[in-house]
């Protein structure tokens, strides 16, 4: 046969699977898909060993589950446990995009500009990915969103881990640096959301060794991201809502008011802060979640902001203009 | 924002052709021109998907891939004339749902553009977010994105680029010495909770980035834009570069590079010195500079020149000093 010695292109392979698990409903045998289905039956032997063909055939299934295809195994009654009589289908139903879910022009506008806010890493291979499965539906943009160009950041290294345990219910292990702590400790955690709040990453965990539910900042994991094998439940309702109102509960109370030299530039970008309040002519109330972090963001600012309150963030602020100078000296 | 080619993975070439069929499928004939301009892609990856299309199939009955169970095209409509007319169709009949992180991925990006200005119906952009979620082949992936802030100079920096008017505003910089501009608007653009417009400054004639919480008094004017985004090129990189910038060699703790990565110039150097790393940054002026390392406070510290040490030293000890003159 020709077509034995030409080299099949993977895609085709993909497609090929992909089309013929759609078209049943019974479902296809690992053997009736490595003999017949294009791309593996080129290499599937009758008699001899396919080891290599089913673990290519493993791969490919991997692949196409993470485009959001629902390939299904189906036991045979009665012969649980036997591998070689499971069968495989991507029900249609769960395939197709529901016929109630269409978008309108102006929808579809808002789904590109939310698709542009992620330039880099997975989430914009996600969302590219998306935008081509909605340009599937043929409807066309309102007008181009030029002149326009939000984007929100993933610049730390543990987001790609974390994003895929999370996805995939793992556990996860990290070095965590607590500050003040002097070493990082080793934290012990089920992912339960990544959330964006004031412009930084956290990750939402339960935490089995303390029995509670904790928010780690990404920039203060120090070491790379462990993936475990053992598997947790995750909780039934999308735990980022409630991720994010715990930080939000946490700016609303934690309050620091500070003296900014007027015209300054501490001046006018504190007073245009979210949530900055005048006190009198030269002092702001401002709300933060984190001491550290305000800390770093006040002493940039160096002789235009005297902090008032709370005691501890003006130690922070000013061993750190101490620090700074001396380093400088 | 240009969108750089990236070489498509097999993974990616399927979601395309899972793609691509069923939007095929609702039209009769089209042309290939027309099919890469509304996928955004180039006519010859379109050429290549429909040749696939063209001989791909089920095994059916007869396990053979019998002519019957492939899709077919006019394949002299689409090889002389570039237009595609789908004949046969097995197995596919709409388009896919989106995978759990795709859905995530748009949720999460339609959350923080919810609280802008013209996105003020709520429930349009909550609606939305529920046709991606049912639209999902698994619950979406729980990121999440705090709902970036929105004020009055954020909408008329947005209204004067849309209208191709000029802006003036009174703007601080970083020397602390305010000015009046007036600009030729050419992008409002955002990084996590910051913004920032670009654009034709008229009294510096050039292209600059001005964050908007250093912007206050902006008036829209009744002017058209002189500079016009076709006119001069913005730079993909918020900081455009300028020959009068200064180099500085800095020391900074190995985790935290990734925080002045819009600094470190392509190619710079970067060497271990103890667990920090020694590299290069630019900046267009040390008043820049000692605002940035006095908020890294014993992460980064700048090695050379000594002018630049001077002048950040300088900077702290006057902050510093305010703790000491006062209880």
């Amino acid at each position: 046969m020709a077509s034995s010695s030409q080299r099949i292109p993977v895609e085709e392979r993909l497609f090929s699977l992909v089309l013929a698990l759609l078209a049943t409903d019974a479902g296809l045998t690992k053997t009736e898909i490595l003999s017949t289905v294009q791309g593996y039956r080129q290499k599937y032997s009758a008699s001899g060993d396919n080891s290599n063909l089913e673990r290519q055939f493993e791969r490919d299934k991997d692949d196409i589950r993470e485009l959001g295809v629902p390939l299904e195994t189906i036991e045979a009654p009665g012969q649980s446990g036997n591998n070689q009589n499971l069968r495989y289908r991507i029900p249609r139903g769960a395939y197709q995009l529901p016929s109630d879910v269409r978008f309108s022009p102006e929808e579809t506008t808002l789904l590109n500009l939310a698709a542009m806010v992620w330039r880099e890493g997975s989430l914009s291979g996600q969302s590219r990915r998306a935008i081509m499965k909605l340009r599937s539906l043929g409807v066309t943009t309102t007008e181009p969103v030029l002149g326009y160009a939000p984007r929100v950041r993933v610049r730390e290294a543990a987001f790609e881990p974390l994003s895929d345990a999370l996805e995939r219910h793992l556990q996860v292990r990290f070095s965590y640096l607590k500050p003040g702590e002097e070493a990082p400790r080793v934290r012990t955690v089920n992912p339960l959301a990544l959330v964006q709040h004031q412009g930084r990453w956290h990750l939402y965990a339960d935490e089995p060794e303390s029995g509670t539910t904790r928010t780690f900042l990404l920039r203060r994991i120090v070491s790379p991201v462990e993936t475990t094998t053992r598997s947790f439940v995750a909780p039934e309702l999308d735990p980022s809502a409630e991720a994010l109102a715990g930080l939000e509960a946490v700016w609303e109370e934690r309050l620091a008011v500070v003296e900014v030299e007027p015209g300054s530039d501490a001046a006018t970008r504190l007073g245009k802060r979210r949530g900055t309040r005048s006190v009198d002519d030269n002092s702001l109330e401002l709300h933060y979640t984190d001491e550290n972090i305000l800390a770093d963001e006040l002493a940039a600012f160096g002789p235009e902001v005297l902090v008032l309150s709370p005691p501890s963030l003006r130690d922070a602020v000013r061993s750190r203009l101490d620090r700074t100078a001396a380093d400088h000296g | 924002m240009a969108d750089r080619p990236q070489p498509q993975r097999a993974q990616d070439k399927l979601a395309f052709l899972l793609s691509l069929v069923p939007y095929l499928m609702d039209h009769d004939r089209v042309s290939v021109t027309e099919v890469a301009e509304h996928f955004g892609v180039p006519a010859e990856q379109i050429r290549d998907a429909v040749r696939l299309i063209g001989v791909s199939g089920i095994p059916g009955e007869t396990a053979m891939y019998q002519h019957g169970d492939l899709f077919d095209i006019a394949w002299d409509d689409f090889e002389d004339n570039d237009q595609i007319v789908l004949t046969n169709m097995v197995a596919i009949d709409d388009s896919p749902r989106f995978s759990a992180r795709e859905a995530a991925a748009l949720i999460a990006g339609l959350q923080y553009l919810s609280a802008l200005p013209e996105h003020s119906d709520r429930t349009a952009i909550a609606t939305l977010m529920s046709k991606l979620s049912r639209g999902a082949s698994a619950v979406p992936s729980p990121v999440a994105v705090e709902a970036s802030e929105s004020d009055e100079t954020l909408a008329l920096a947005r209204e004067s680029v849309e209208r191709g008017v000029q802006l003036e505003f009174d703007y601080l910089n970083s020397r602390g010495e305010s000015e009046h501009r007036l600009v030729d608007p050419l992008r409002v653009e955002s990084v996590d909770a910051d913004w920032y417009l670009r654009g034709w400054c008229h009294l510096r004639e050039a292209v600059r980035t001005f964050r908007l919480d250093r912007i206050s008094s902006p008036r829209i004017t009744e002017k058209p834009i002189a500079h016009g985004a076709t006119d001069v090129t913005l730079p993909d990189t918020l900081f455009e570069g300028s020959a009068d910038d200064l180099t500085v060699t800095i020391d900074i703790a190995a985790g935290a590079v990734a925080l002045l990565a819009d600094y470190i110039p392509e190619g710079a150097e970067r060497t271990d010195v103890g667990d920090r790393v020694r590299t290069s940054i630019r900046v267009s002026h040390y008043h820049g500079l000692k605002r940035l390392m006095a908020g890294m406070s014993g992460v980064a510290t700048v090695v050379a020149p000594p002018e630049a040490r001077a002048v950040v030293a300088e900077w702290a000890a006057a902050g510093a000093a305010r703790y000491s003159s006062r209880p």
